[in-house]
């Protein structure tokens, strides 16, 4: 039976909380860099590119080294804050935020990159020749337009959060409330002999993410468009 | 044979909305092996047409006036107003232009009314509205379509809102980059006489891009032609069918005749002081008894329909026949024929011959002549 130790609903808030900002935050910084992937293709656009993608093909482990050196006591950021009289980053909620943003850059870039490339330049043209400023055209035709691209780059997003493992452990260690995140904290019970605790969570996560992929790919035909008719 | 169209009357114009009468354009672009090199000025008056090759300069050139290029070291003005000069560059949705693409470019997520009033929501509170929503539906013929998505409209109709649309904008210059060029021949028929009507009613300035000369013909009354990215030569169109160049896609005239009237179902034409008669339009509204306003029409006749006599022909069946001055003699595409060209009332007309005809009548500069013409194309 369901039974949920205190342990196990803080694990689930945190989680919920860290893909939530992710996705929020990752929206407002994919979308700009996605807009302007979209523009052409340059050396520099083609290079940048492939910076996006690296998380896609690097071990978490690689990513999370590097960043607990950048963001730790001594890291060139890390150590930063600590001369300012801030805390470092590592093993903190702040820290596997960081790790988390730039682990699922792809997953909101990529998505948001092909619906602007779908959608062609034409469709801003027209808005410029009647009349709409740069605001205007971003809410009268790029969002609409590309409703299904956001969605489905916000999804994405959210629930590639919801699996990540390796970065956070590396960068975060298992802090209950802090960093002990539900992937984290599968990984303790199984560690620790809780098959039973580890079960329930691991069925709760199986669940949820394959409830989250079949909303992606069924919004995904329904947003199939988005020429120009 | 009488391609039958609409009628043009000059005596209705509404006020302008626009003070500006030209719009003068300096601009070179280097694109691999395209070069656009412009120092001119286009008249804004009725409908210009940029005629010319395809990947001669006409798209280029309408997207520069449009500003969705930006050529660092263009110089455009409209009239007295600097579009770009220098770091000046006012933007697009400033310039108050109306554009029409050549493919469909409806946003697809608005219904037909919410594209119609895309740009007319969007116009300052102080800026005037020429023309009104109502006025646009109804001259495109739009009310039936309103609540449709565009996906639910045939490529004609798709143009048809796309042009009301850009009207709807209010726009000072009406930019069309051929807009018929992906329709079929029926959809183009379709809206032609709209396009024609629109110039004449709205009274908005036209810069029509088109490599299809018979569209230009119908429509236009200046002509710019355009060659490897220059202006080889522009003017009023009459004149500027008399250019080799065009001679190429079919030589053709174009006159203007003021009409008298009708008898039994005979439009009666005057140019100069010489009579036509032609068969009228029969789907178009030709008042019986409209003497007292005198309508201009567009005669459009193929240079190889118009055949000359030394004197008057008074035993054939050709009834149009009139007395024009040969002003010159120019090559044909084909090598056994000539273009004479003809002065008739002031207006140029052109008559293909065979240089042996020519030779055998003894045609000669400055002589009178008598041109029958065997086949008009009215609108």
């Amino acid at each position: 039976m369901i039974e949920l130790t205190a342990q196990d609903w803080q694990a689930i808030q945190l989680t919920l909380k860290l893909c939530l900002y992710t996705t929020l935050i990752l929206l407002l910084l994919g979308t700009p860099l996605a807009w302007w992937l979209a523009q052409g293709q340059s050396r520099v656009r083609t290079a940048i590119q492939a910076v996006v993608a690296l998380p896609l093909v690097l071990p978490p482990t690689v990513l999370g080294f590097y960043l607990l050196l950048l963001l730790g006591p001594h890291g060139a950021v890390g150590g930063t804050l600590e001369q300012l009289g801030f805390h470092h980053l590592a093993f903190s909620f702040s820290g596997i935020l960081i790790g988390s943003v730039i682990y699922s850059l792809p997953f909101t870039v990529q998505p948001l990159l092909e619906s602007f490339r779908r959608m062609g330049p034409r469709p801003l043209e027209v808005a410029q020749t009647l009349g709409a400023g740069k605001l205007d055209q971003l809410f009268s035709v790029v969002l609409p337009l590309c409703r299904g691209g956001f969605i489905v780059a916000a999804t994405l997003t959210f629930a590639h959060t919801l699996g990540e493992f390796g970065v956070i452990l590396m960068l975060g260690g298992s802090i209950p409330g802090e960093t002990q995140v539900l992937s984290v904290l599968i990984y303790d019970h199984t560690e620790a002999m809780n098959y039973s605790q580890a079960h329930q969570l691991s069925l709760g996560l199986l669940i949820a993410a394959f409830v989250v992929l079949f909303i992606v790919y069924g919004l995904n035909k329904r947003f199939d468009r988005g020429q120009l008719t | 044979m009488l391609r039958a169209a609409s009628r043009s009357s000059t005596t209705s114009r509404p006020k302008q909305p626009t003070a500006a009468s030209e719009l003068s354009i300096v601009c070179t672009l280097k694109r691999g092996d395209f070069c656009l090199q412009l120092n001119d000025t286009l008249p804004l008056n009725g409908i210009t047409a940029l005629f010319g090759r395809s990947g001669c300069g006409k798209t280029s050139l309408l997207r520069a006036i449009a500003g969705l290029d930006r050529h660092p070291a263009a110089q455009i003005h409209f009239g007295e107003t600097p579009w770009q000069h220098g770091k000046h560059f006012v933007p697009v949705h400033q310039r108050r232009i109306g554009m029409v693409f050549q493919e469909s470019s409806l946003l697809p997520h608005l219904s037909v009314k919410q594209n119609l009033l895309y740009g007319y929501h969007r116009l300052s509170k102080t800026s005037p509205r020429h023309l009104q929503p109502a006025q646009v539906i109804e001259w495109l013929e739009l009310a039936a379509l309103l609540p449709q998505k565009p996906e639910q409209l045939s490529g004609g109709q798709r143009q048809r809102v796309a042009l009301g649309r850009a009207l709807l904008s209010q726009p000072q210059l009406l930019l069309l980059d051929e807009p018929l060029a992906s329709l079929d021949q029926q959809s183009r028929n379709e809206i032609q006489p709209f396009l024609q009507r629109i110039a004449r009613q709205s009274g908005i300035p036209m810069l029509l891009v088109s490599h299809q000369l018979d569209e230009v013909v119908k429509l236009a009354d200046q002509l710019v032609l355009m060659q490897d990215g220059r202006i080889h030569s522009q003017g009023p169109l009459p004149q500027q069918l008399l250019q080799p160049e065009l001679a190429a896609s079919g030589a053709m005239s174009l006159l203007y005749a003021t009409s008298s009237g009708c008898q039994g179902h005979l439009l009666q034409l005057t140019i100069g002081e010489q009579q036509l008669q032609l068969p009228a339009p029969l789907h178009s509204t030709i008042e019986e008894t409209d003497a007292a306003t005198p309508a201009t029409y567009r005669l459009r006749i193929q240079a190889r329909d118009v055949a000359l006599s030394l004197q008057p022909l008074t035993d054939s069946s050709v009834s149009n026949q009139l007395q024009v001055r040969i002003t010159g003699f120019n090559l044909a595409p084909h090598p056994a024929e000539t273009l004479v060209q003809l002065d008739l009332a002031g207006q140029p007309l052109q008559a293909l011959l065979t240089k042996q005809s020519v030779e055998r009548l003894g045609l000669q500069l400055g002589q009178l002549v008598y041109a029958q013409i065997k086949a008009v194309a009215l609108d």
